[in-house]
């Protein structure tokens, strides 16, 4: 196998997308009537909630009734010093975020046509959706003060803000009229697994001095979080140093304190371990965990197919998952009161029975996944604070009953957000639609109810690694479709908000010949009533 | 006047609604997935390019040649077969990805010979198959996991499991070689646990044992399992693995001037691969195998007769191996439980018809078919053969010895179960 060198860092690569926000000015105290000023037919007011969190509302002057309020995703909760990847030299901020990004073409082609946008920055960062949710309900309520001829309030929003939307959905059908989560989160306590876990397996095979949770309170916590920051992102720069410089057989790093036997087995190996335990995917934004550079002898080939190319997706996304774990916990552990995190019953064995199947060549085998497995099965776990846990998992959570038509749409390589994120909510509602459908069958009726939920899905090509001329792998190009956390065009954000303002004026989904139409021509949207994401490992996936 | 046409229109409405369930009533319904009147969809995964496609790569257009054949002899209730075939390269991912292709874009009915134990582990799991309830039939795998009803309802083995032809292998060990020191090469992954697994219950103990990882063979790696095998004295070598590792593993051995007993498992031993992939022919020379099939050569077999035939005329230029036998075979088989299904099939109709009729279907293996409403078992059962100075393959001991087993406990036993005749001409006609 030949040596190859990354055209791009993966490491640099990673969430900075998450960052993104509009930088506006905005009041800094609670006031009850927001500032306004008009310019080019929009007027666009500022004020804050009686939480203090700040709010944008931006309306035109042919509003048509209706308003699309934006919730934005997870932004850490407290500074991140320079020189740590990705996120160095955040400071915490609260900007509002009126549609996704604050993009400017979505929220023109919003304006243009009549619609109305708004967003609040919320009054608190990190895992904020219990006060999120009271926030947007004022929010509303503000709108509707100031523009009372509102008639229909769209609700969307990314990630955590997914998460928000979908509980205000089922919570209150009566201020929403339709609702899209975009690569949602799904409730706490099994998005907190996948952080635990993917923690826990960088500390146990790559660097046992990362902390990985259980951070202290008060200052020296947040310097240990920090701190695991740096060592999981050196731990992630030395496998990626480590494969580059021998892909089949890519070294330890020096921080791994596994025994010597266990290095006998390749440590490229560990990371998909890592990544299949965890429940993140196998595709990334630039592995596909299929291709092989052209040009090399066929054997070659397929072990690059079967056991590199993968080994290189799970590293990419672990870069990406790992960073935004460490955060989460430390906010997480911070509400909660203690450590939300324990696998001390944790079969890892029986978590990756299916997947050691078709991932045998990239684990190294039977005996690699025997002598991987069984390292996990004799160091010690993560002992969580019982109190903590019961706290964590008293925060809201979604229940899937939703009376109102609500849109799901999620990339299926997501590695923050896996895609089982997603489906957690739609077996939630097929359970409460059956349910539904009992009750009416019970009482001699014969009429369906109506489907309230449509779940869309981006789904990577098959093939889409790029390599350098020199065959090596080429980071530099976009993330493909259906990869990266809440990886969306334009486009489609676009056709969603199109399906929602029909669902909103109609109280139905669009259906049929025009559904299908319209998410064919936004692209990389697939509607499969079939389709079953993984479920996360919580569940049992 | 405007009431009585607004009447009449009413009236007429009526009557073209009336007759038109009529005639809706009288037509078949074809409302299945890849049925159409004059059609019915197939599609299969396989590896069609790459290290893992020799032989592989020959089984789609051999299953589609047996098609053609059927189609220009009025298919199958009138509608004619399509196969659609997409290489996955032996890639998991890309098996996923392709048969997501074949179900949603493509709409087949069903798979067909789906190849590779980790692809359909990840196609299965991932592209929901039990849960669409799209029949996933005759997979070219021998995995036992697969026969598992309850998790894999709609699929159907057609091979015997790796675990039956362990514990038929460990059956002729005894009985053949008692007392030399035996090795084995074997993929170290769900093909080796049956194997392994299966062995280990026989009491096979093997002095030399050599896994290896898929995906990892190549001479460079043949070198080390020779290294190790000769080192060990290993003097009869069972190999448990696919036809891209049998290659490397002879050919180094060769080389090397290393030369035990082989006993070369089931996938890895068609002799015109192995040739074509550089083995001589001399090293093949006294191999043993397992078959379940006649040899592709015995003419005087009257299944092989009809398929060469079909081959000759529909898969133009193609050499007749084991790989070409088994796709027209899983067609013929195909187009029994296609007729079984009836005249508008159905997916629920078509894996219901192979539970209950599955069992009889003519087959060109001489062991028996397991099928049945809590079986998804496939054959059950190999005889021993060895492989001639042409490469030819030849019963061991002169005359088929068939043993059949299951994947369990039980015990292996000599069967004398008389396969099916081939249907005439090779063309169905069971219902």
């Amino acid at each position: 196998m030949k040596n190859f060198k990354f055209k791009r860092s993966l490491t640099l690569i990673a969430v900075s997308s998450l960052l993104s926000i509009t930088v506006v000015s905005i009041p800094t105290v609670a006031q009850a009537a927001p500032a306004c000023t008009t310019a080019n037919y929009v007027t666009t007011c500022l004020g804050a909630t009686t939480d203090t969190a700040p709010y944008m509302l931006m309306t035109p002057a042919n509003f048509n009734g209706t308003v699309y309020l934006y919730s934005h995703g997870y932004r850490p909760n407290v500074p991140i010093p320079l020189g740590i990847p990705a996120y160095g030299g955040y400071t915490v901020t609260n900007t509002p975020e009126p549609a996704p990004g604050g993009n400017p073409q979505i929220i023109g082609a919003l304006l243009a046509k009549g619609f109305a946008v708004m967003g609040s920055g919320f009054a608190r960062q990190g895992w904020n959706a219990d006060s999120a949710i009271k926030t947007n309900v004022e929010l509303i309520d503000v709108f509707k003060k100031q523009y009372p001829k509102t008639t229909k309030v769209i609700a969307w929003g990314d990630s955590l803000g997914g998460f928000i939307t979908q509980a205000l959905a089922e919570k209150y059908p009566n201020l929403i009229s339709a609702s899209a989560s975009f690569c949602m989160a799904s409730d706490i306590t099994p998005l907190m697994t996948v952080a635990g876990d993917a923690l826990w397996g960088i500390k146990t095979f790559f660097d046992s001095t990362i902390k990985g949770g259980n951070y202290a309170a008060g200052p020296a916590g947040y310097a240990e979080s920090m701190g695991d920051l740096v060592k999981v992102f050196t731990a992630i720069g030395a496998m990626q140093a480590a494969i580059v410089a021998n892909p089949a057989a890519p070294a330890w790093p020096a921080t791994s304190t596994v025994p010597a036997a266990l290095k006998a087995v390749p440590s490229r190996s560990a990371l998909v371990l890592i990544a299949l335990m965890s429940g993140i995917p196998m595709q990334s934004a630039h592995f596909d965990s299929t291709s092989a550079p052209a040009g090399i002898p066929a054997a070659s080939a397929l072990s690059f197919q079967l056991a590199i190319n993968p080994a290189l997706a799970a590293l990419e996304n672990l870069a990406n998952a790992a960073a935004l774990g460490v955060l989460a916990t430390h906010d997480l552990e911070l509400q909660a009161g203690g450590a939300v995190f324990d696998n001390t019953a944790t079969d890892y064995a029986a978590r990756v029975s299916d997947e050691q199947f078709i991932w045998s060549s990239a684990l190294s085998g039977n005996a690699g996944i025997g002598a991987l497995l069984g390292y996990l099965a004799v160091v010690p776990r993560a002992k969580g604070n019982p109190a903590a846990i019961a706290k964590m998992a008293s925060l809201t959570t979604h229940t899937g009953k939703v009376d109102i038509p609500t849109i799901l749409f999620t990339g299926t390589a997501d590695p923050v957000t896996a895609p089982g994120n997603q489906q957690s909510v739609v077996d939630k509602y097929a359970a409460y639609y059956a349910e539904k459908w009992e009750a009416v069958k019970k009482a001699k009726g014969y009429k369906r109810p109506a489907n309230n939920q449509l779940a869309l899905w981006s789904i990577p090509p098959a093939k889409y690694t790029k390599f350098t001329a020199a065959g090596s792998p080429d980071t530099s190009v976009a993330a493909a479709p259906g990869t990266n956390h809440c990886n969306f065009t334009v486009a489609q954000r676009l056709a969603i908000a199109e399906l929602l303002a029909y669902a909103s004026l109609t109280g139905k989904h669009l259906s049929g010949g025009p559904l299908l139409t319209k998410i064919r021509k936004a692209g990389n949207m697939t509607y499969d009533r079939g389709y079953n994401a993984p479920k996360m490992k919580y569940y049992g996936g | 006047m405007i009431r009585k046409t607004r009447r009449r229109g009413t009236w007429l409405a009526a009557t073209v609604l009336a007759a038109g369930s009529l005639i809706a009533t009288a037509l078949p319904a074809y409302a299945e997935t890849g049925v159409t009147r004059g059609e019915i969809k197939l599609g299969i995964t396989l590896p069609l390019t790459g290290a893992a496609s020799p032989g592989y790569n020959k089984i789609g257009n051999a299953m589609n040649a047996y098609f053609k054949y059927v189609n220009e002899n009025g298919g199958v209730y009138g509608r004619k077969i399509t196969l659609i075939q997409k290489n996955d390269e032996y890639s998991p991912q890309l098996s996923i990805a392709k048969t997501n292709e074949l179900i949603l874009k493509d709409k087949v009915f069903a798979l067909v010979g789906p190849l590779g134990t980790a692809n359909f582990t990840a196609v299965h799991k991932s592209v929901g198959l039990a849960k669409r309830g799209v029949p996933s039939l005759f997979l070219n795998t021998g995995f036992s996991g697969f026969a598992k009803k309850t998790s894999y309802p709609a699929s159907f083995m057609i091979l015997p499991s790796y675990a039956m032809e362990a514990k038929i292998i460990a059956q002729f060990l005894k009985e053949n070689h008692a007392g030399k020191k035996l090795g084995i090469v074997y993929q170290n992954d769900e093909f080796g646990i049956d194997g392994m697994g299966a062995f280990k219950a026989a009491g096979t103990k093997f002095d030399v044992t050599v896994p290896y990882t898929s995906g990892s063979q190549s001479a460079a790696t043949a070198q080390t399992w020779v290294s190790q095998l000769a080192a060990g004295g290993a003097q009869v070598v069972v190999f448990f693995g696919v036809t891209s590792a049998t290659a490397p593993l002879l050919a180094v051995s060769a080389a090397a001037k290393y030369a035990p007993q082989w006993i070369l498992g089931s996938v890895g031993s068609d002799p015109l691969t192995l040739r074509a992939l550089g083995v001589p022919v001399a090293v093949l020379n006294g191999a043993q195998t397992p078959a379940g099939n006649p040899s592709p050569n015995d003419t005087s077999d009257e299944y092989i007769k009809q398929f060469q035939e079909i081959n000759t005329k529909y898969n133009t230029g193609t050499a007749f191996d084991d790989y070409v036998l088994q796709g027209m075979n899983i067609g013929l088989m195909t187009v029994q439980g296609l007729r079984a299904a009836g005249s508008n099939p159905t997916r629920k109709g078509l894996i219901s018809a192979i539970e209950t009729k599955g069992s009889s279907f003519a087959s060109v293996a001489y062991s028996p078919l397991g099928y049945s409403k809590t079986s998804n078992v496939g054959h059950t059962g190999y005889y021993m053969a060895v492989m001639d100075a042409n490469g030819d393959r030849k019963p061991f001991g002169g005359t088929v010895k068939l043993y059949t087993t299951d994947s369990g406990s039980g015990p292996v036993v000599l069967s004398t179960f008389k396969r099916p005749a081939m249907p005439a001409k090779g063309l169905p006609s069971n219902s």
